[in-house]
Order: structure tokens, then C-alpha cells, then sequence
């Protein structure tokens, strides 16, 4: 059962990503006029050898599914073409920058989770009570607050008023070691981890409110087991399998939302190659780094997918 | 006219009072939006010049102001007038969320209804064409869009986000049809022969309709944020035309000096978004509420 779900799986995620690659092409095909004009900024159109050079080497004389299939062919090889502002490879830029994009979007994932449980779990515990009604008035903030607000105040509070962190800039861990790291990294994954958190939280309370109303519930209470053990290990069991499957479907989702909060701050990542790609017309950088994000999050759409029937019996058994 | 007037008047008076402060709050915004653009529409000068008309004012004010009588949420370092540039700014987010909503319940209603009552292969191509375009990120997808066009005017970044928007919207709508299409009612009709078409406008549409709505304004609250982003990466309405978003970037600068004209556009970002999602969760459970019971 569970070898046809993944196979069923797979064949639509190839679908997907077929058709995610022609939309991301034909996003700059469908313009009008001499693609050249697309892909060269405004002040590189007087150089007619350089011109020449780049409809030569971009073959853009042939038919426009020989040159969506030559680039997706390339990209499977791990080539995405290049930068005709900076040359660069557009893998290389790829390369370079996604480790600082993976570790906001982990981070994030890791804090919305490891705070929303004991928050959640309280909530629920003592539902409708002042914390209770606190945070929901929080998750309701925070479910409402644009990301790149929440990073600026995090700058002007965290770094104008007390000083404490640096608004801009990243350590790499591996030049600088794991504390230096975090203290960059800290700011712009809080800021990223609001949204999921305020998710979780409400989640995995409405969960617990549900769960801790079964019979086995009270007859652990019965048995005089305390109260934070029930929670922990009676009540919070059960509730974990959707939990850890919206952790990992957030987490495909970050990837693309740390662009804006990597501008925010500042930070090397992909998202500001992105932005700083789209600020300069560098179509190849933009196509490249747009096709890598939208196929990161389909796979772990589809990952989690499975993972869900995977470790979900009941789904298993339909 | 008069009942309608009527029972507006009674769910407002049953709602809790976040949400009447929401509401109330919402129509401001709206109000002040369209107040702002009427001198242009109109082409006159209209009352209440100072709060309303003088967002691009370099004035005789000083930089930096902080909120005065004659400034009443002070000035930027430009010395404009930030209460006249926010109410200004209004108008961008309520025409981008307006359009996205308009086109989401018409277009993509009607898709969605359509597809989930007739079923059948169209039904099938349909939702994989949208999986597509769900499957990306939808921030990035925007990215890429708004990348790829030279001219950002407010018309176009509108079109952009409401054809984006319409794919969620189908889920939805054809979600709720696949609900309501197995009641009583639709066999009923269907038992006496009505034509389909009008099963399709008079039983389905009509039913589905509360549930998207109460969508509709939580997707708004969402689209605002979205606009916001574009905004705040320069990527949207050009400046000098303020919106919230290109107000807080243009505030970064100066955040050394004043964080005032980040505050309030901030402020009014997140107080409607905030107004939106409590207004559209309270008519979701209401929605809820009358599903189940009819």
C-alpha cells in the first residue's frame, strides 16, 4: 500500500516539477518583443558585438521548446546557465548562498516548534484561563505582523535600544564558530519563526483540548499521575504526528519566505541574490534561483506527503 | 432594503466587541482611502484639506517632527506629513486586496463551482493547472512575475495579484460545492428536472458563497502583507506615490533618528490585517454554525 502511495506520489511530483520549470521559463518567454531586450539591462543594449555574443551562445534563434528543454536538461545536469551581468554560475551562486538560507529556514522551524509545544500545551491545559486568553491574543498579533515589520523592530529594539545583537552581517560557523553564528542568526530566524509559531501553537492546542477530553486521559489522571507527565507523554503523544508533518511542510515553506528577511537584514543568502537579481534584470539569476526555491518546496510538499501516510496507520489502512 | 439594513444591524449587535472594533476600524481605512483619492476623481478641492491632502507636501515643517497639532502623527525627514501619507498609502492596499477579492469570489467562484458540480475530466485538468501554480512559494512566484515586467503601476501590480489569487479560491469553492451538491436540496431540484445551469446559479452559488467571503477577508489580510513585502522591496507602487510598504523602506534610512515614520505605517499594516483576520474568523464560525443547521 504504502509502495503505491509513494509511486502515485513521485509520478505527480515529476508532473509538478515539469510543469513548474515551463512556467518559470515561459514567465520571461511569453514577454514581448526581442527576448534579448528581456535579458540584457537597458545600458549593455548599445554593445552590438556583445549582443551578438549572447544570442550566439543563448541560441535564441531556435524554436522556443528546444530552448526550454536545453535548459532543463542543463539544470538536471546541475547547470543553470549564467550570469550575464556578473558572469557568475548561476550553481555557483546557488552553492554559495544556500547554507545560510537552509539555517534561518531550520532555525526558525526548530523555534516555531520548540516554544509552540509547551505553549500550546498549556494552553489547552488550562483552556479559557489567562494565559489561555493571552495567547491568543498573541498568536492573533503575530499571525498579523509582516515579516520584514517584525525583523525592523527586532533591528531597532534588539540593536538601537539595548545593544545586545548585530542587525546586519553573518557569521559563517565555520569561520567563526557556533555562538558567533548564532548571534546573527538569531534575530532573522525570530522574526521568520512568528507566523509558524502562532500556527503551531493554536494547532497543537486545539489538538490537545481534544485529546485530553479521552477516557485514557482520565483514567491516568485516575491513577494519580501528574499533571505535566499526562501532558508530556499521554496527551502530547498522540497529537505529534500532525504536528511533526505542518514542521516539515513549514519548513519548505521558509525557504522561500527567508527572501525577504535575508534583505531585512542583510544576509548572504539566496534570497538576496534573488531580490539583488531582480533589481539588476539578471534574468538567468532570477529563472535559476526561482526554478531551485519552487522545487525545493514541491519535493518536501511531497515528502511530507508520504511521510504522512508513512506514519499514520489509519491513512495507511484506506 | 430596509430588512437588510436590519439584520446588518443585528449581527453587528451580536458581534463580540474585538470584532466591532475591527469592523469599525476597517471602514475607516476604506473611508479614508477612497476620501484621499476623491479631489483627483472629482477634480476640486475638497474639505479637510490638512489631515487628507498633503502627502507630498515638502511643507515649511520641520524635519523630524514629532506629533503635533498641525502634524498630528508628526513628520518624516523629508518633512512630510505622515498621517496625510498613510491615509494616502490606503488606497494602494485597498485597491490590490479589493481586486484580489473581487476577482477570487467572480472568477474563481464560478471556476470552482463550475468544475466541482459538473465533475469529469475538465474538473480533473482544471485543479492540476492550479497545483502548478500553488506549488510555488507564492511570494517567490510574485518575485519572478513582478521581475520579469518593467512597468509597476498600480493597475498592473493589482491585475498580477488578483490572477495569482484566483487558484486558492477555486480550491475552495469547489471544496464547499462538493459539500453542498450531495444535500437535500440539489437532489430535490434535480429530482423535478431543473436545468443544471440553474441548480449551478440558484442552489450551489449561493451557498458556497458565505464560506468563500469569510475567505475572502482572511486572503485579504494576506494579500496585504504580501503588497507590504513588494512594497517594502521597492518592487511595488513606485515612490513618490506612498504606500505603507514603500513608507517603512524609505523610514529604514532614517531609523537612527526617528523609528515614527516606521511605526505608523507599521501600525496600520498590522491593525488591518489584524481587523480582517478577526472579522473574517468570527464570520467563519458563524458560517459554520449555519452549514451545519441547514
Amino acid at each position: 500500500m504504502l509502495a503505491k502511495v509513494i509511486a502515485a506520489r513521485t509520478v505527480r511530483l515529476i508532473a509538478t516539477l515539469f510543469a513548474v520549470s515551463l512556467l518559470t521559463f515561459l514567465m520571461v518567454e511569453q514577454l514581448p518583443g526581442d527576448p534579448i531586450l528581456a535579458i540584457l539591462p537597458p545600458e549593455a543594449l548599445d554593445d552590438l558585438d556583445n549582443i551578438e555574443r549572447i544570442r550566439k551562445e543563448l541560441k535564441l534563434d531556435d524554436p522556443v521548446l528546444t530552448r526550454y528543454f536545453r535548459w532543463v536538461g542543463d539544470a538536471l545536469q546541475g547547470d543553470l546557465g549564467k550570469s550575464y551581468i556578473t558572469d557568475q554560475p548561476v550553481s555557483d551562486a546557488i552553492k554559495d548562498r544556500i547554507p545560510v538560507t537552509l539555517e534561518l529556514a531550520f532555525l526558525a522551524t526548530l523555534m516555531a516548534a520548540l516554544l509552540a509545544i509547551p505553549i500550546g500545551a498549556f494552553s489547552a491545559y488550562r483552556e479559557g484561563g489567562y494565559f489561555d486568553r493571552a495567547m491568543s491574543g498573541f498568536t492573533t498579533a503575530a499571525l498579523s505582523i509582516p515579516g520584514f515589520l517584525a525583523g525592523i523592530f527586532f533591528i531597532w529594539l534588539f540593536t538601537l535600544k539595548f545593544n545586545w545583537l548585530p542587525s546586519t552581517g553573518w557569521n559563517r560557523i565555520t569561520d567563526k564558530g557556533l555562538f558567533a553564528n548564532l548571534k546573527t542568526a538569531i534575530l532573522p530566524a525570530g522574526a521568520l519563526a512568528l507566523a509558524p509559531l502562532a500556527i503551531n501553537a493554536r494547532l497543537i492546542r486545539a489538538d490537545m483540548i481534544g485529546t485530553l477530553k479521552e477516557d485514557y486521559v482520565l483514567s491516568a489522571r485516575a491513577k494519580g499521575l501528574r499533571d505535566r507527565y499526562i501532558l508530556m507523554r499521554h496527551a502530547l503523544r498522540p497529537s505529534s504526528l500532525t504536528a511533526i508533518t505542518v514542521f516539515a511542510l513549514q519548513l519548505g515553506g521558509l525557504i522561500g519566505g527567508t527572501v525577504v528577511i535575508e534583505t531585512v537584514f542583510a544576509l548572504p543568502g539566496l534570497g538576496t541574490r534573488l531580490i539583488s537579481g531582480i533589481y539588476q534584470r539578471d534574468v538567468m539569476m532570477i529563472q535559476g534561483i526561482t526554478l531551485f526555491i519552487a522545487t525545493i518546496y514541491v519535493v518536501v510538499n511531497a515528502l511530507v506527503d508520504i511521510l504522512y501516510v508513512a506514519l499514520d496507520p489509519r491513512i495507511r489502512r484506506q | 432594503m430596509s430588512h437588510l439594513f436590519r439584520r446588518f444591524g443585528r449581527a453587528f449587535l451580536e458581534m463580540p466587541l474585538v470584532v466591532k472594533i475591527a469592523l469599525v476600524w476597517l471602514v475607516f481605512i476604506v473611508g479614508a482611502a477612497i476620501y484621499s483619492r476623491l479631489d483627483r476623481i472629482l477634480g476640486q478641492a475638497l474639505p479637510l484639506q490638512d489631515p487628507f491632502y498633503q502627502p507630498f507636501l515638502f511643507g515649511e515643517a520641520k524635519p523630524v517632527e514629532g506629533p503635533s497639532s498641525a502634524h498630528w502623527l508628526g513628520t518624516d525627514i523629508l518633512s512630510r506629513d505622515n498621517l496625510s501619507r498613510l491615509l494616502h498609502g490606503s488606497w494602494v492596499s485597498l485597491i490590490v486586496a479589493t481586486t484580489v477579492v473581487v476577482f477570487g469570489l467572480t472568477v474563481g467562484g464560478f471556476i470552482g463551482a463550475f468544475v466541482g458540480y459538473t465533475r469529469g475530466k475538465v474538473e480533473t485538468l482544471t485543479m492540476a493547472t492550479l497545483d502548478v501554480i500553488l506549488a510555488f512559494p507564492p511570494l517567490v512566484l510574485l518575485l519572478a512575475l513582478v521581475a520579469v515586467y518593467k512597468v509597476r503601476n498600480l493597475t498592473m501590480i493589482a491585475l498580477v495579484f488578483g490572477v495569482l489569487g484566483i487558484p486558492t479560491y477555486v480550491r475552495i469553492a469547489r471544496a464547499s460545492t462538493l459539500g453542498v451538491a450531495s444535500r437535500e436540496f440539489v437532489q430535490a431540484a434535480e429530482a423535478i428536472g431543473t436545468k443544471r445551469r440553474a441548480i449551478l446559479f440558484r442552489e450551489i452559488i449561493p451557498n458556497i458563497m458565505p464560506a468563500l467571503f469569510a475567505y475572502a477577508l482572511i486572503n485579504a489580510g494576506f494579500v496585504i502583507v504580501v503588497e507590504g513585502t513588494l512594497s517594502y522591496l521597492g518592487l511595488s507602487v513606485q515612490i513618490p506615490e506612498p504606500t505603507w510598504g514603500n513608507m517603512i523602506n524609505e523610514g529604514r534610512r532614517d531609523i537612527r533618528q526617528t523609528i515614527l515614520p516606521i511605526f505608523w505605517p507599521g501600525l496600520f499594516l498590522t491593525l488591518s490585517v489584524v481587523s480582517l483576520n478577526l472579522v473574517g474568523d468570527w464570520l467563519q464560525q458563524r458560517v459554520a454554525v449555519r452549514s451545519s443547521a441547514l
